[in-house]
């Protein structure tokens, strides 16, 4: 565990289309980048990275152990700075795990109606996907 | 002529007439208050997303060395199919609000239509459904479904069938009662859809645009294609006029609405950097991959940002008409009362004349 002392913190912001959700200091950040997730501790060297539907972690200082699921995004790590544009933002128990399981079947229903369309079958897994991530994210598989 | 009964019974009905109007305009009050506070807490979120994309068209070209385009919303087309999205009001009671935007509105399609192009309306709002709903055809998909080898695969396609020159394309009814960003992502991808697809040409937006109680117009401002990133393209506007402006500034004064614009916050201030700092950033994906999931965003935000600021406008205006009504009730009380007391006075008057030259008979 990295020392953490008070200039060894980065300020965290997880902003959404309707409001900024956290504005606060951590000593690392998860982030379910496209590829996976990654990590962002102080120091880090900057990045531009997309987000895919996963959760958003964030470990100590101000913010304390706190997650957020989110469905898409965009951050931009600095050394001392991590800024999350997220296009939806939810606490785990927020997840109406009904409404995730009737999206996953509607995702499966487009994808069974995509016939030859590559990028309705796209559109479709992307729906799937971000309700799979969603449903295990309200029931802490993570 | 009306006795004094009569008249006491009206201005007591004018008098509950006054309560209700001043009670909405309190209301009307209140959602503005919200509605400016949702306004600015969505702004971080578009800048950022514009900063983004502006530095990212920085490190890409945006026209590859094959001569395709970065992004299909970027390309300009002959117009010739013409979308446009209106933002009306749920409800009425909004003063001009209503008719201000379908005026506009008929302006730009009375313009289009004399340049031979064809138009598809797409109303926001119930106040613009009825309007357009009564006025134009839908929009008519044929939907095919082909298969082929041997029914393995299908290929399924709605093509668009034009049956008259002004069409309405969609309609959105729930969209501002809610206002959640959601729904206004698949509004801006199934247009998005449609531009790529070639069904439209170019897309332009009817909305009134409000910066504060003072300061708003009404706006026809291009969506699509997108000539330059983090501008309002505005094609056409509408001032407000004098005579509004005051009656604005006195209904929000009485109200307690700040009649500016509320300040730059620090976050907004950061947010202005996003992804702009003096580094070279590590992109996990290729710039170019990047912008063609941000763009979809980009359209996304620009909408939502109208359908917040028309909300706010509607309030504003509602509360403007209402603080107006309010105004006049209590200009007939007076009227009212006056009249009352000179006819009770002349009762009065003629009573005494009455008994005094009976008392002088005598």
């Amino acid at each position: 565990m990295a020392d953490t002392t008070n200039s060894e913190l980065l300020q965290v912001r997880l902003v959404t289309p309707d409001s900024i959700l956290v504005d606060a200091t951590a000593s690392a950040v998860e982030l379910p980048a496209r590829e996976g997730y990654l990590e962002a501790l102080y120091g880090a060297a900057p990045l531009l990275a997309e987000l895919g539907a996963g959760e958003v972690r964030l470990h100590g200082g101000t913010a304390g152990e706190q997650t957020f699921f989110v469905a898409w995004g965009f951050v931009e790590v600095l050394p001392e700075r991590v800024t999350i544009l997220a296009e939806t933002a939810l606490h785990p128990n927020e997840i109406d795990v009904n409404a995730a399981q009737a999206e996953l079947k509607h995702g499966q229903e487009m994808w069974d109606k995509a016939g030859d369309d590559a990028e309705k079958y796209d559109s479709a897994d992307a729906v799937i996907r971000v309700a799979e991530e969603k449903i295990s994210s309200a029931q802490g598989k993570h | 002529m009306a006795n004094v009964l009569d008249l006491r019974r009206r201005i007591r009905s004018v008098k509950n007439t006054r309560q209700i109007t001043r009670a909405m305009k309190m209301v009307s009050a209140a959602k503005l208050r919200r509605a400016q506070d949702r306004a600015m807490k969505a702004r971080p979120y578009a800048l950022m997303l514009t900063n983004v994309l502006e530095s990212l068209v920085r490190r890409t070209d945006l026209i590859d060395e094959s001569g395709e385009t970065l992004h299909p919303l970027l390309v300009e087309r002959e117009e010739k199919n013409v979308l446009v999205l209106v933002i009306a009001g749920d409800k009425g009671f909004a003063g001009g609000f209503n008719s201000n935007i379908s005026k506009a509105a008929q302006k730009f399609i009375d313009e289009r239509r004399a340049k031979g192009q064809n138009l598809d309306m797409e109303p926001i709002g119930k106040k613009a459904i009825g309007f357009y709903k009564k006025k134009y055809p839908a929009a008519f998909y044929e939907h095919t479904d082909k298969a082929y080898d041997n029914d393995l695969a299908h290929h399924i396609e709605d093509i668009r069938q034009r049956k008259a020159p002004v069409e309405v394309a969609a309609e959105h009814a729930d969209i501002l009662l809610k206002g959640d960003f959601e729904r206004i992502s698949e509004l801006a991808n199934s247009i998005i859809a449609r531009y790529e697809r070639a069904e439209i040409d170019s897309v332009y937006i009817v909305f009134n645009e409000f910066k504060s109680v003072i300061s708003q117009r009404v706006v026809v401002e291009k969506l699509l294609p997108i000539r330059k990133l983090g501008e309002h393209e505005i094609t056409a506007s509408e001032e407000m006029s004098e005579e509004q402006r005051e009656a604005a500034a006195r209904a929000a004064q009485t109200a307690g609405v700040s009649l500016y614009e509320p300040e730059e916050t620090e976050v907004e201030r950061e947010a202005k950097k996003f992804g702009t700092a003096e580094v070279d950033y590590l992109f996990d994906a290729p710039p170019s991959k990047l912008f063609r999931h941000l763009m979809p965003r980009y359209v996304a935000t620009q909408i939502f940002h109208a359908v917040l600021e028309s909300t706010a406008a509607e309030h504003a205006a509602r509360m403007t008409a209402t603080d107006a009504a309010t105004k006049n009730a209590g200009e007939l009380i007076d009227k009212l009362s006056l009249t009352m007391n000179r006819l009770r006075q002349a009762a009065i008057t003629k009573e005494i004349i009455e008994i005094v030259s009976g008392a002088a008979a005598l």
